[in-house]
């Protein structure tokens, strides 16, 4: 099956599900979400059926490959949109309240739809060896995001949220253009697999303007996976955005700029005009990542933010294993990394999803007593803080001894020993969280409820985390 | 079906009926119970199936762990005639015991739950039994010993119950602990943790016997743990807290006996040291002499039959560190197995009649009352003496045997052991059995039902006959060597007298069945004061070091390397904290600070 | 050397006048404009009454904005099309197909939101 089918299929399911919701008297807009997950899990069983990259020589060939990375990655985003969709219906309430409704459900089906869209783009984001087309796609997902992380309406802190992305957001996409075009100038291509045969050929003057191409492209990823110094956004955007949106954001949109980095980075990797310049850059760029996102998320209270800094910290440990890119295993690393990561991001932010629905605010004292309160809630954030810090027999733990034993091999002594400090910050913060679950007082008694969807994706993200800890092999083997 | 099949078919259905029951069928009774002995009789016939077809190899299931050459970890299944043994053990022996427990536990609570850890507890065994790597059977390790924690507290709301299972835990963590030390050591050493590999690098140690040595007495640590072995046995008597086909499967035919199927696993390795070899044995030995001393004079009749096992299990042990054959050890846990099984089984049927009274001077003339039990008790307490024509001669007087032809020390400790079994067992049987009753109960007491009677009567055959010369060739012939070495007269004497002089000792002190004990040796009694020795360091020694800790840890590590670091680390994070002001003017201008910074780093790296 | 400028010729040129052009009629009128007599009124840029300096928030209707960018959209649609259809001309031959499909897809596309801000009543004003 040609690998396009994919995210033509995506595209068709949110044109399909955004007339219907127009033009349905219906007002059960949850019944859009639910559409829009089954449809998306019809899309991922078909990505099971193997899949060929468009014919060499075809148009289509110089924008779109098909190969382990892009397949693996593209389930990986299929199924966070189905998280997200999953987590949408519950959080109608939420929503209800923040719009302006004029009529009943009035913008609510949109923030089911609009999900599908983003989806789309990442997938070609995953799948694309143009610079053209991945900034087409970008732009499709980050446009996209701009929306949805406003999409509390009468919330100012959403909408502080959405100007702050959407400003810093251009700033970075002016960066990622004019990066391209300096590219586009020295090589003559903006395609990623002819880039490393035009690189060659060129005359040793050329390599400053080529390296400062590079570096702009290189200063909007960074912004993409929040890397030290373009994640200042991450915190603000995270804790204003709605609790589904900053989930996938942390996720999803963060995994389709590590593909992105990894085939830019991949096609540089080993030419020696300019290869020592980026492994330097990456490392330091790694290693200040670290530094920021464990230390500076110690003194938080509010878990959004937390996460957020969570967030950056994991894209330190994920650099680490970029930085190791001539290891075999570093791809591997990332993408087992990348499995985890959703499964305990997403179960986290499920978790806190329900807990500031019925408490009413995001703080990390709302967490309190939350064991008392209820023992589902609590456990599943319990085993989502472990696999976050890094406890054996989680997700968590194989990917960073992954990643770590990628960075050791490549010699990246410092790196490891940053990270092995680093982890330890970690247990402090994340700890903090179920310190408030289990010994503090709760405000009140009252029992939590939990809406059946969530209660499902709590059970198979939970699952998945011990899962991927005990036996992580066929995620491995997915991409070797 | 081919053998591969049939293996991982018998491992796994007891998991997928425990599973049944936790997640599907949940307290209904009946589906419990059904499920896990329908579970036992496939194991039962996958156990035989794969005995009879001599299946033999490494039937690879999947890669577990993969990190590529140097460290992979397979789950295998490895099926060889040790392995097919000890599966005809375990298969055989478990569902008489879960029938058997629908008769017993049937008025209590958590009937279902009590079926669920049965099979989990088969599960976990087979897994041990079928291992192919040390890691392997080091996971399945840890699981026997959750589903004994789990069995032991079935009466959880006890606190004895409850304090007996974390006991149980904790003392075979400690030796859990120097298995995986011993496990990594064979890895840094062999580079494999399959058990072919390990047991064929005795060249490579060639040069380092002394870390041959230390890696084999770290992995005997599990066996010590596991097997209740001095100075660790302290748990297995605390264990008969569980309901008693627990106390019968797990803490005396299969569970405790898998540390002496690791020594016979390595036994390859572990006889190439010989120092190793020494230790082990002597571990045995006395053993096998404390815990039959300490026997002389519990009163609780599991208490009894508890002590005699760890006694029988350091005769096992003794047996694998005479470093002659790995069979030596393996026909005793072969033929102990059963007799032991039985034994409990009778006392549970015993105590079952008797209202849940476990005091044996409470008992008395039961042998009327209760004609089946006492007639399979009295096949059990023969074999377990040692008399001839019955099992347990054959295999203990081989193990004398052998430990007279190879270490005259040893022999003399484990013959004293041998005199007391038959005093204690006479003394158990006489105060029990004969008589007059004691209590209200025991003149109350009743014969068992047709559920309990039946497995005890099956039981019983193998009791008796599983030591004979065919019955040990079918079994052993090609898991090691038996010959019996050659004695001189006057040490089969020995043996004779030994089995006499404690029987006649028995009935000369316990003749007429007294109603209070005639001899009272608090020491023994009061089981060689170990357990409060322990529970002294426990409270004194770790009491006053834990304040001395508490004290550092106050003063020194929390004051000043924790608070001090966290305020270090905090403080950072606070200041890194300042740079986010909120102020979107600032984030374009660190964002424009950092593209400054980067583009510098690209193009000034030469 | 002098060859390679020669594109850059013209560029050069139209910023000579441009910026020589705003110089002068800047310098112009300072000089120009100090004859007379200055009033206020008179000094304001635009004589036909539209302030200069308005408030600093001018307020618009929010319909201006959803009906600009739907504008903006729209043309957007044509500003492609438009090239699409010189450029494309000499794959014609061998990839006509697809490129019609590709336009009618884009079209297809841009058709379901223009139906969708039609539903939404985002092209009426009154609403």
């Amino acid at each position: 099956m040609n690998t396009l089918y994919l995210e033509i299929a995506v595209v068709v399911l949110g044109i399909i599900l955004l007339m219907v919701e127009s033009y349905s008297a219906s007002a059960n807009k949850a019944r859009l979400a639910w559409i829009g997950a089954i449809g998306l899990f019809g899309v991922l069983l078909l990505s099971f059926i193997p899949q060929h990259a468009p014919a060499p020589g075809s148009p289509a060939a110089a924008f779109i490959t098909s190969d382990l990375l892009s397949v693996f990655f593209v389930r990986l985003i299929l199924a966070a949109t189905i998280v997200f969709l999953l987590t949408v219906p519950s959080f109608f309430p939420a929503l209800r309240i923040s719009l302006p409704a004029e009529r009943e459900g009035g913008g609510l089906g949109e923030f089911a739809i609009l999900p599908i869209f983003v989806c789309a783009g990442l997938m070609w984001m995953v799948s694309a060896v143009d610079f053209i087309m991945i900034f087409v796609s970008l732009e499709l997902a980050t446009i996209t995001l701009y929306i949805l992380a406003t999409y509390l309406r009468q919330n100012t802190a959403s909408l502080e949220s959405g100007t702050k992305f959407l400003i810093l957001g251009a700033l970075s996409t002016g960066f990622i253009v004019y990066g391209i075009s300096w590219l586009f100038g020295t090589t003559g291509t903006t395609n990623l697999l002819a880039l490393p045969s035009a690189i060659a050929a060129l005359p040793e003057a050329a390599v400053t303007p080529l390296l400062f191409g590079i570096g702009m492209i290189l200063v909007a990823l960074s912004f993409k996976i929040s890397a030290f110094p373009f994640q200042f956004w991450v915190p603000d955007v995270y804790q204003g955005a709605p609790t589904p949106v900053t989930s996938y954001l942390s996720v999803a949109s963060k995994a389709a700029g590590f593909v992105v980095l990894i085939r830019l980075l991949g096609a540089l990797w080993a030419i020696p005009a300019v290869s020592h310049q980026i492994h330097a850059v990456i490392t330091l760029l790694a290693a200040l990542t670290l530094i920021f996102g464990n230390f500076a998320a110690i003194p938080q209270t509010n878990m959004k933010r937390l996460l957020g800094y969570s967030s950056v910290a994991h894209a330190g440990y994920l650099l680490m294993a970029v930085a190791s890119l001539s290891s075999k295993m570093a791809v591997p690393a990332i993408g087992f990394y990348f499995a985890g990561y959703l499964a305990m991001t997403m179960l986290s932010f499920v978790v806190l999803q329900v807990v500031s629905e019925a408490t009413g605010g995001d703080e990390i004292s709302r967490f309190n007593g939350l064991g008392r309160r209820s023992p589902l809630l609590a456990g599943a954030m319990l085993l989502a803080a472990a696999s976050l810090a890094g406890i054996p027999f989680t997700a968590g733990f194989i990917g960073k001894l992954l990643v770590f034993e990628v960075a050791l091999k490549q010699g990246h002594y410092g790196l490891v020993a940053l990270g092995c400090v680093t982890v330890a910050a970690g247990f402090y913060y994340y700890f903090k969280v179920i310190r408030a679950m289990y010994w503090q007082q709760p405000a009140e008694e009252t029992s939590i409820a939990v809406p059946g969807a969530l209660r499902f994706l709590i059970a198979v993200l939970g699952a998945a985390i011990i899962a991927f800890g005990v036996y992580p092999a066929p995620i491995l083997a997915a991409l070797r | 079906m081919n053998l591969s099949t049939v293996a991982w078919i018998t491992l796994l259905a007891p998991l997928g009926a425990a599973a049944l029951i936790l997640l599907v069928t949940r307290t209904n009774r009946a589906a419990a119970s059904g499920l896990a002995i329908l579970s036992a009789l496939i194991a039962l016939v996958g156990g035989w199936t794969l005995f009879l077809n001599h299946a033999e190899g490494i039937y690879q299931g999947f890669n577990w762990i993969d990190f590529g050459k140097d460290f992979s970890i397979p789950f295998a299944l490895a099926l060889d005639p040790l392995s097919r043994t000890m599966l005809v053990v375990v298969t055989t022996i478990s569902p008489l015991v879960f029938i058997y427990s629908l008769g017993y536990m049937k008025e209590e609570e958590g009937f279902w739950r009590f079926f669920a850890g049965l099979a989990i507890f088969l599960f976990s065994m087979l897994g041990i039994v079928l291992a192919n790597n040390l890691v392997m059977m080091f996971i399945f390790w840890e699981l026997v010993g959750v589903s004994s924690y789990i069995l032991i507290g079935h009466y959880y709301g006890k606190p004895s119950a409850a304090d007996a299972a974390k006991q149980a835990f904790l003392v075979n963590r400690i030796g859990d602990f120097g298995f995986m030390l011993g496990i990594l050591l064979f890895w840094v050493a062999t580079g494999t943790f399959d058990f072919s590999g390990v047991n064929d690098s005795a060249e490579l140690f060639k040069a380092h016997p002394t870390l041959l040595a230390v890696s084999c007495v770290l992995i005997f640590c599990g066996t010590v743990g596991k097997s209740a072995q001095f100075p660790l046995h302290v748990w297995l008597p605390n264990s008969m807290e569980g309901p008693t086909p627990v106390s019968s499967l797990l803490h005396a035919a299969t569970m405790v006996a898998a540390g002496v199927y690791l020594l016979a696993r390595i036994f390859p390795i572990l006889s190439a040291s010989p120092d190793a070899c020494e230790i082990v044995a002597w571990t045995g030995a006395i053993t096998a002499l404390g815990a039959g001393i300490l026997a002389t004079q519990q009163d609780d009749i599991k208490g009894i039959l508890a002590y005699s096992t760890i006694s029988q299990l350091g005769y096992m042990v003794t047996g694998a560190g005479l470093a002659i054959s790995a069979a030596l050890p393996m026909f005793h846990l072969f033929t102990h197995a059963f007799f032991k099984c039985l034994l409990f089984l009778t006392a549970g049927s015993v105590i079952l009649g008797m209202h849940h009274e476990q005091n044996i001077w409470e008992m008395g003339g039961l042998r009327k009352k209760m004609p089946v039990t006492f007639l399979t008790y009295l096949c059990g307490m023969l074999a377990l003496s040692g008399c001839f024509f019955f099992s347990g001669h054959y295999s203990k007087d081989l193990i004398m045997a052998c430990a007279w032809e190879h270490h005259r020390g040893i022999f003399w400790v484990v013959v004293i052991a041998a005199a007391l079994t038959p005093f204690y067992m006479t003394r158990q049987a006489l105060v029990v059995f004969f008589g007059k009753p004691r209590s209200e109960h025991a003149e109350h007491a009743h014969e068992s039902p047709l559920v309990m009677i039946v497995p005890l009567i099956l039981l019983a055959i193998p009791a008796v006959c599983a030591g004979y010369a065919p019955v040990e060739h079918y079994f052993f012939h090609s898991v090691g060597s038996l010959t019996e070495p050659e004695v001189p007269h006057f040490v089969e004497l020995v043996f004779g007298a030994a089995f006499v002089i404690g029987i006649l000792a028995a009935f000369v002190i316990y003749r007429g069945a007294p109603a209070k004990d005639p001899i009272r040796i608090p020491a023994f009694h009061n089981r060689f004061y170990i357990d409060d020795f322990y529970f002294w360091i426990v409270r004194v020694i770790q009491g006053g070091f834990a304040k001395l800790c508490s004290f550092i840890d106050r003063w020194f590590i929390d004051g000043i390397l924790v608070r001090g670091s966290a305020t270090v680390v905090w403080t950072i994070g606070f200041a890194l904290r300042f740079l986010q002001v909120g102020n979107i003017q600032a984030y374009a201008l660190f964002f424009a600070a950092g593209v400054v910074g980067l583009l510098y780093l690209l193009l000034t790296i030469h | 050397m002098e060859h390679s400028l020669d594109p850059y010729a013209s560029l050069l040129i139209h910023i000579v006048s441009g910026v020589g052009f705003a110089l002068t009629t800047w310098v112009g009128s300072l000089l120009l404009g100090r004859v007379g007599r200055a009033t206020g009124v008179k000094n304001v840029p635009y004589e036909c009454g539209m302030l200069p300096e308005p408030g600093p928030q001018p307020r618009f209707s929010v319909k201006f904005y959803l009906v600009a960018m739907l504008f903006i959209l729209f043309d957007i649609e044509i500003v492609f099309l438009y090239p699409w259809s010189v450029v494309y001309r000499e794959y014609l031959q061998q990839y006509g197909v697809e490129i019609l499909g590709v336009l009618a897809t884009f079209t297809a596309i841009l058709f379901a939101g223009y139906l969708y801000a039609i539903r939404k009543g985002a092209l009426d004003w009154s609403k």
